[in-house]
């Protein structure tokens, strides 16, 4: 890692812990937007930081240990949309955002499509709709990828309450919204290219927060293990639950070197095949990783971990949901099995 | 080791490296191997072998972690890790008979010998002898400290009693890497020593032992006043423990990386299982296909990020553990996997192959093989205290416990 990357997940770290866990999402966008974490994967030339997907993931990663409750991960794509695309009006589109003003996205499928000159269709999945001017949507058959101002005819937004209390999630339907009205990134094949851009970072980005939130889990459980006593002695000293300790880290080590390990080997070239794949593995691995984690720890934490005022169900929550969330779990097994097996002659 | 030999190295320097050894291996990879050690004696796998090793350290690829100055060696980290990946790639035979002798006699003496030490046996290493590693002894395995076979210093020589157990390829051994006990007053560790010791030596008696899968690939030694020369000590008496470190940190790093490779490259194995069996369209099976993908690529990302450690510096304690342990768990579930598709057709006998990697698609046998790394080499459950306490800061379990009068 860089010395600027460190810096800057060292500065995070020290936000986040002084904001602590799940904090308020006004007060932690304020602050993301503050310190310019919107800009981590900015280009130099359009004053960024340039730390590429790799920086852009530390700070998922750091988000995710905190349960930030924050539109990061949208806000993220719409800023990379925004920079990959040649619109005139780029740079102030960019200082708008980092000035604040959110352009959200869908965390799931975002099931809009081009009907000539009209987008139609819901996209579900959407982070803190109701607090953002527009939606960046791409349409299914890969065609168009826009920003669709939330405040016009045609877009309705519904809110779906989810058993997880660390991010707001909507529907976002659109009947009939005049695509000559909106602000078009890309069409054609570049929005194809565009699009395969933008599933490799979410996938990236759910893996990476997925690992942030495993290990802060899994320190605190460890924690617990220390400071509870029963039968005269730590809950740590017994090796039945220090194994399963152990397999933990180690599993999240794992799926840790296989998002880096991804992260490298794609470098620039997001939106080719090979990221893709690389970027589902990641996802698939870092997220079914942290359910299984979330799960264990909280049989760990005995009768309090079921106690609403303890964070532990507040882990196992975000992890079910991020395990749905992009492709499931089950979803991209089977696509990266199938791979393989069109692979192998 | 070069000492500028990062993991990248020069890219073009590597790549053309990697051309000429996947040239090299194209060329000399024994065709139809696999079939040809399938349901065999011992003797055409020991020619096999034999023959592999001489055409491999001949080309330089037996020992390219060797240092600079010997056949094959000198070459940076980045260069070993290029000659391992496509010996993976290839699906080149291991060279088991000679991997105690390549690695961990090899290692222990580069590191902990001396120069005549050096000169003699790494010469005869190169020559073809074959070595054999004699710690566990049948009450100390994962307590290996607790090992009892004695060594009492006579002049200039040690005198050798005792056993060994589970001592990979010693019936065929020249040598024995051996740990013995020369001192009982102090705490365990501190009374071993590490001595060499010639396998022909009069009182050394060998006894094979079969194996679940058919095979017999381990032995039992015993020791009846054997004669180890005092100049065939390394380190100092009572410093083995150390000794052993080293021996046993040389099956870490670049093993790790060829072993999770041929892993990842053996996955087409399983589709293959997959069709034959009429499976290759379940989703079931799609679902855990897709999950041990993810597994193996996430082993191989390990693997290689512990080898970066290693270069830059900066492996922690525990960080060989986690390799290890996700390695020898991912290996269960491929092979296990391998087992559910190949269905009652897996379990109908159809032999061993000797000398086998752990891949041969033959899965009932590749599931007991991969006990090999669950249990050799510091079991998962050992592997899991390392991480527990040195990684996790959870406390060890409270010492005074006192086994009843009598027992062991
Ligand atoms: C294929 C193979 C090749 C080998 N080759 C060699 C060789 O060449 N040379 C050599 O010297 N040895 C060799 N070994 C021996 C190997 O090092 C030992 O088998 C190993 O150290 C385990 O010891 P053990 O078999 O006595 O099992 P034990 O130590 O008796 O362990 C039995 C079970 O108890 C568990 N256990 C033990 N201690 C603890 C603990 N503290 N906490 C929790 N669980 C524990 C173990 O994990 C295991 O599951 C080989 C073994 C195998 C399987």
């Amino acid at each position: 890692m860089s010395v600027e990357l460190t810096e800057l997940q060292d500065s995070a770290r020290r936000v986040l812990d002084g904001a602590g866990l799940a904090a308020a999402e006004e007060a932690i966008w304020a602050q993301i937007v503050e310190l310019g974490w919107l800009l981590v994967a900015v280009p130099e030339a359009l004053g960024g930081l340039e730390a590429g997907i790799p920086g852009a993931s530390t700070m998922h990663a750091e988000l995710g240990r905190r349960l930030s409750t924050a539109p990061y991960l949208p806000a993220m794509l719409a800023v990379d949309a925004i920079c990959q695309s040649d619109l005139v009006e780029r740079d102030s589109w960019l200082e708008r955002l980092v000035g604040g003003e959110l352009i959200t996205a869908s965390l799931a499928e975002c099931g809009i499509r081009a009907n000539g000159n009209r987008l139609d269709g819901t996209s579900i999945g959407v982070q803190s709709a109701d607090s953002a001017s527009h939606i960046l949507v791409w349409t299914a058959c890969n065609d168009v990828v826009a920003l669709v101002a939330l405040d016009q005819q045609g877009v309705e937004i519904v809110a779906r309450p989810t058993w997880d209390q660390t991010r707001r999630l909507f529907d976002v339907r659109l009947a009939s919204v005049d695509l000559a009205d909106q602000t078009i990134l890309a069409e054609g094949a570049d929005a194809g290219v565009l699009i395969q851009r933008l599933l490799a970072q979410r996938d990236f980005a759910l893996a990476a927060d997925a690992i942030g939130g495993a290990s802060a889990l899994l320190d605190l459980t460890v924690e617990h293990l220390q400071t509870r006593v029963q039968f005269k002695r730590p809950l740590a000293m017994f090796q039945a639950l220090k194994h399963r300790c152990a397999d933990m880290k180690a599993s999240i080590a794992a799926a840790e070197a296989m998002l880096a390990d991804g992260l490298r080997r794609v470098g620039d070239s997001l939106d080719s095949a090979d990221a893709r794949h690389k970027s589902m593995g990641a996802k698939l691995l870092a997220t079914s990783t942290f359910a299984r984690v979330a799960e264990d720890c909280l049989q760990l934490h005995g009768g309090i971990g079921m106690a609403d005022e303890h964070p532990c169900h507040l882990f196992l929550k975000r992890s079910l949901l991020s395990e749905q969330l992009s492709g499931s779990a089950n979803a991209y097994a089977a696509e990266l099995a199938l791979g393989l097996l069109a692979n192998t002659k | 080791m070069k000492a500028d030999g990062g993991i990248e190295g020069s890219t073009d320097s590597i790549e053309s490296l990697r051309q000429d050894v996947r040239a090299w291996l194209r060329k000399n990879v024994p065709a139809g191997w696999r079939d040809a050690m399938t349901n065999v004696g011992q003797d055409s796998f020991v020619a096999l072998q034999k023959d592999w090793f001489e055409k491999l350290s001949q080309a330089g690829y037996a020992t390219p972690h060797w240092p600079e100055g010997w056949l094959g060696g000198g070459r940076s980290l980045a260069e070993q890790k290029v000659i391992f990946e496509e010996v993976a790639r290839a699906d080149a035979p291991r060279l088991i008979l000679y991997f105690v002798a390549l690695y961990h006699a090899a290692c222990t003496l580069f590191e902990c010998g001396t120069d005549q030490q050096r000169e003699k046996y790494l010469q005869g290493i190169l020559k073809g002898e074959i070595w054999c590693q004699g710690f566990s002894e049948p009450n100390a395995g994962s307590d290996l400290a607790s090992l009892r076979t004695r060594a009492e210093r006579r002049g200039d020589r040690y005198i050798i009693n005792g056993q060994k157990i589970w001592s990979t390829m010693a019936q065929y051994a020249d040598y024995c890497l051996l740990l013995a006990r020369t001192d009982n007053s102090g705490p365990p560790q501190a009374g071993l020593t590490y001595l060499l010791l010639d396998m022909k030596a009069k009182g050394v008696s060998v006894r094979p032992i079969s194996q679940i899968t058919g095979d017999d690939e381990f032995a039992e030694i015993f020791f009846d006043d054997v004669e180890v020369p005092v100049v065939d000590r390394v380190g100092a008496e009572g410093e083995g423990w150390a000794v052993a470190q080293a021996t046993l940190a040389s099956e870490r790093g670049l093993t790790l990386v060829e072993l999770t490779q041929r892993m990842r490259y053996a996955l087409p194995m399983l589709v293959n299982t997959m069709r034959e069996r009429g499976c290759q369209d379940d989703p079931v099976v799609h679902r855990d296909l897709g999950n041990l993908i993810v597994n193996v690529d996430a082993a191989c990302a390990l693997a290689d990020q512990y080898l970066m450690k290693r270069i830059s510096g900066t492996e922690e304690v525990g960080d060989a553990s986690i390799v290890k342990l996700c390695y020898a768990k991912t290996l269960r579930e491929f092979s296990a996997l391998g087992v559910r598709v190949s269905g009652l057709a897996g379990q109908y006998y159809s032999g061993f192959m000797r000398g086998a990697t752990q891949e041969t698609g033959n899965w009932t046998l590749d599931f007991m093989n991969s006990y090999n790394w669950s249990i050799a080499g510091g079991s998962n459950e050992i592997q899991r205290n390392i991480i527990a306490e040195r990684m996790l800061g959870m406390p060890r379990e409270p010492k005074g416990w006192q086994l009843a009068e009598g027992k062991a």
